[in-house]
């Protein structure tokens, strides 16, 4: 078994890291772009991946571009937008079968890699600029996608949060961006965008799989060298934590069961061993089965249907959200933050205590068994400055102690409160 | 003990499949390189199964719609207390799920393989359900319910099976309704529970990084042979008439969201599972992304990357379902009625269909480089009376005439509805 990274600069600001282990069927490469998050820019460059998914210079007919995917036994090809932090991640990616086990022994690694590289760096322009057509039909879907947020009242209501407590902050922008920048994009500024993120920006590729990453860095390297760049360097946004008194907000929907979400700050947290300690304070809050928040809050009162914390390292937040029932709301909100408090006290079990280090650990060990799993993981460790193998994680946070985990969740500080309600005239 | 390696030269893999004289089927797929493992136990019992009688008895017992769901959540209970917290000290990950004709308990682990699985066996076969228990069960079972009732995905989707659908219990939510779950009572479940959670009736399936002797062991200790018993259901007769062509509903949403259905003629469960695979790639080849109908309707803005086709199938049951966001469903249900059509007259394009049928065969293939997916596959094709690697030769055996007759036979205009959600005025 290899976990191990491998990450070399192929040239300025663009690197390839690998991690190849035969036990994979397939291979899984991508290309991420670093972009500091601003509404300004956000929609403009959300939009990007989406007109590139459509063709490139040497196969301007989408459909004959899906006719390839499929002839590469059905290669998987995607354009997306992500977030980190305060960054906006442009996303390409495509996961093919391994070249052992193709039919004829197609050379699958160099064709995907091929194909990335085209659509990314050679994509169909008409003046310089993306097509109209396509422009036009990327705005409308990017306008869906923005308006659809609303459509899975658990992520809106995580969402609404969210916005709420970084107001003001570059966490706060949405990786898609505003509507009505979405409504303003051109073909010409949506190309010019594509530009400048190819200039200025960052590029993490990554390539998890079984196959030769040898060709792969041959690839990319040769043509990521015709590109004109000056690179910025990476700097992840700091985390601040404003002292303020906590905000409440409501808001209204025809929903048949409330959503309450509450955001915490974590403050600035200097050392590895401090955000190995909130990684595990929030787990036996709220992150396992187990948790004071399942058993106390969903399983003993009732009070909810879900109730889980989730804690993001890069924005130094915690957010718990949570399935309650309108009458329920404010009792479910004093239990969450009573459970919190008995953290805080050390009223945990040391039984409590070793099921969450066996639940991560699990998490960690089970990270490297999918091509998603690892590139993610690795991803968010280049991301965050640490280049932390899943093992050497697990190992970390057996070395946590109850203190630390008090001490984690003495330093939380409720910051936002949002209730997603029903109609106001059938329950007010 | 009868165990039987089941190898597949076309990616040269097996696993083993054992009878385990508790009356268990084992399905083992070793899969040492990887670090986790993932088992899953699970009964042939789901939510369209709605009435049943044991061989010798008059009468069918009637199951409360939700029944199935609900035994699930309380499978997961026992005198000394609850499953979850055994895993707790495992580490494991555990879940369960309750489909239309199944009921899973599963669980991954990377570490303490045998306890999680003594865990997993032990809750599955040790039933408890009290008068107390079941009412707080209600409770929580209610909150659910609603929360699905804000999903516009989910409401979609069953207001279609609803409208394809007559008399089969397809149209009826899994969860139930708060009426029918407040029928349930502990007797009905033990009633329930014996007949369907008998271990003839039942499969464990694992994959990944464990050891089949160490099942063996855990399986001699914990399951004790259960009984031959045969269980008769209440066969549904559903025509192949829809119950109505179109459902449409209002909910705080964006945009509105479609799901257009073809109600298929079922065969048996092996049956409907080959002609599920052929579905999916018919599925892609008729407005797929390499499709010229999903190249048409994407340049007009009336799809987008939403848009997608799936097969539902099961014992009595087969049915194909288009669905997505689009801001003029009617328009995209009758362009794929009539390319179905003028494809049915026209014959399927040569290459389209290789393309596709490609395609298929590298998604199987990947889908086989994971430990969840495998026990899961192992788990499905053993429902549909198949083995695994079956799946691998109805791909490559496929011929394009066996999709056309497909074509003109199940993709049926007359026999197919479409559910709408809008937003709200």
């Amino acid at each position: 078994m290899s976990e191990e990274l491998h990450r070399q600069e192929l040239c300025r600001g663009v690197a390839l890291s690998t991690v190849t282990d035969a036990k994979f069927k397939s291979n899984r490469i991508s290309c991420n772009i670093l972009i500091p998050l601003s509404w300004e820019t956000a929609a403009v460059n959300a939009i990007v991946p989406f007109i590139l998914r459509r063709r490139f210079a040497s196969c301007p007919d989408f459909t004959r571009l899906n006719e390839r995917l499929c002839e590469l036994y059905g290669a998987s090809l995607d354009g997306d937008v992500r977030k980190y932090g305060g960054y906006q991640i442009v996303n390409l990616s495509i996961q093919g079968l391994d070249d052992r086990f193709t039919l004829k022994g197609e050379p699958m690694v160099r064709e995907c890699c091929e194909l990335i590289c085209d659509m990314l760096l050679d994509p169909y322009l008409e003046d310089g600029a993306f097509s109209a057509v396509d422009t036009r039909l990327e705005i409308t879907n990017l306008v869906d996608t923005i308006q659809a947020e609303v459509n899975d009242k658990r992520d809106y209501a995580v969402s609404q949060c969210a916005s709420l407590l970084f107001e003001g902050e570059p966490f706060a922008v949405k990786k898609y961006g505003r509507e009505e920048d979405a409504l303003a994009i051109t073909p010409a500024s949506a190309a010019q965008a594509w530009r400048q993120m190819l200039r200025t920006c960052p590029v993490e590729i990554m390539f998890i799989g079984s196959g030769s990453s040898g060709a792969a860095a041959e690839i990319f390297r040769r043509r990521f060298e015709a590109v004109e760049r000056q690179p910025m360097p990476y700097r992840p946004a700091p985390v601040s934590a404003p002292l303020r008194e906590p905000r409440w907000r409501t808001e209204h929907m025809d929903v048949k069961q409330g959503k309450l979400v509450l955001g915490f700050r974590t403050g600035e947290l200097r050392t590895e061993r401090e955000l190995n300690a909130m990684k595990m304070m929030s787990a036996l809050w709220g992150g396992t089965p187990f948790s004071r928040l399942f058993v106390h809050v969903r399983e003993r009162l009732h009070l909810c249907y879900y109730c889980a914390s989730r804690y993001d390292r890069a924005s130094g937040s915690i957010l718990v959200d949570s399935g309650v029932e309108f009458e329920n709301r404010e009792k479910a909100e004093e239990e969450i933050l009573h459970q919190l408090e008995a953290v805080k006290n050390g009223e945990f079990t040391d039984e409590e205590f070793e099921n969450t280090v066996l639940y991560l650990v699990n998490g960690l060990k089970s990270t490297t068994d999918t091509l998603g799993g690892m590139e993610n993981w690795y991803l968010t460790q280049l991301l965050a400055g640490s280049g932390r193998t899943p093992m050497e994680n697990a190992a970390q946070i057996r070395e946590i102690t109850r203190r630390e985990i008090m001490d984690a969740a003495a330093g939380l500080r409720l910051d936002t409160v949002y209730f997603l309600a029903g109609k106001e005239e059938e329950h007010e | 003990m009868n165990k039987t390696e089941i190898r597949s030269e076309r990616v040269g893999e097996s696993y083993f499949r054992i009878r385990h004289p508790s009356g268990l089927t084992l399905l083992l797929c070793p899969m040492p390189q990887f670090n986790s493992s993932y088992a899953m136990f699970s009964t042939e019992y789901g939510s369209v199964d709605s009435a049943f009688r044991l061989v010798g008895e008059k009468e069918y017992f009637r199951i409360p719609d939700g029944t199935a769901h609900f035994l699930e959540h309380k499978m997961f209970e026992s005198e000394k207390g609850d499953a979850f917290a055994d895993y707790a000290r495992t580490g494991a990950s555990a879940n369960a799920f309750t489909s239309f004709d199944k009921t899973c308990y599963l669980f991954s682990c990377a570490d303490h393989f045998k306890e999680s699985l003594e865990i997993l066996m032990g809750f599955v076969t040790d039933p408890y359900f009290t008068k107390e228990t079941v009412d707080k069960e209600q409770g929580i079972i209610g909150q659910e319910i609603r929360m699905y009732d804000d999903s516009a995905d989910w409401r979609v989707m069953f207001n279609l099976l609803d409208a394809l659908y007559v008399r089969h219990p397809l149209r009826i939510d899994i969860a139930g309704t708060t009426d029918s779950i407040a029928e349930i009572t502990a007797e009905s479940l033990h009633k329930v529970y014996g007949a369907f959670y008998n271990l003839h009736n039942m499969v464990l399936t694992v994959a990944g990084n464990f050891r089949p002797e160490d099942v063996l062991e855990v399986a001699d200790r914990v399951l004790k042979p259960a009984p031959v018993l045969e269980v008769e259901r209440l066969a549904v007769e559903e025509p192949r008439e829809v119950s109505k062509k179109r459902v449409e509903q209002r909910f705080p949403i964006a945009a509105p969201m479609f799901c257009l259905g073809f109600k298929e003629k079922p065969g048996d469960k092996r049956q409907n599972a080959v002609d599920s695979i052929l579905d999916e790639v018919l599925g892609e080849i008729i407005a797929g992304e390499a499709s010229p109908l999903y190249r048409r309707l994407y340049d007009e803005g009336l799809i987008n990357s939403t848009f997608g086709c799936e097969t539902l199938s099961g014992r009595d049951y087969i049915a194909t379902m288009y669905s997505g966001e689009s801001r003029d469903p009617d328009r995209v249900c009758g362009e794929i009625c009539d390319e179905i059509e003028r494809m049915a007259r026209e014959g399927i394009d040569e290459e389209a269909f290789q393309r596709n049928r490609k395609a298929a065969w590298g998604r199987y293939v990947r889908m086989l480089g994971r430990v969840d997916s495998v026990a899961q596959a192992l788990m499905n094709t053993w429902l549909s009376d198949m083995e695994l690697y079956d799946l691998l030769d109805v791909i490559a055996d496929m011929k394009k005439e066996d999709l056309e007759k497909r074509l003109r036979e199940q993709f049926d205009r007359e026999y197919s509805a479409l559910s709408v959600v809008y937003p709200e005025e």
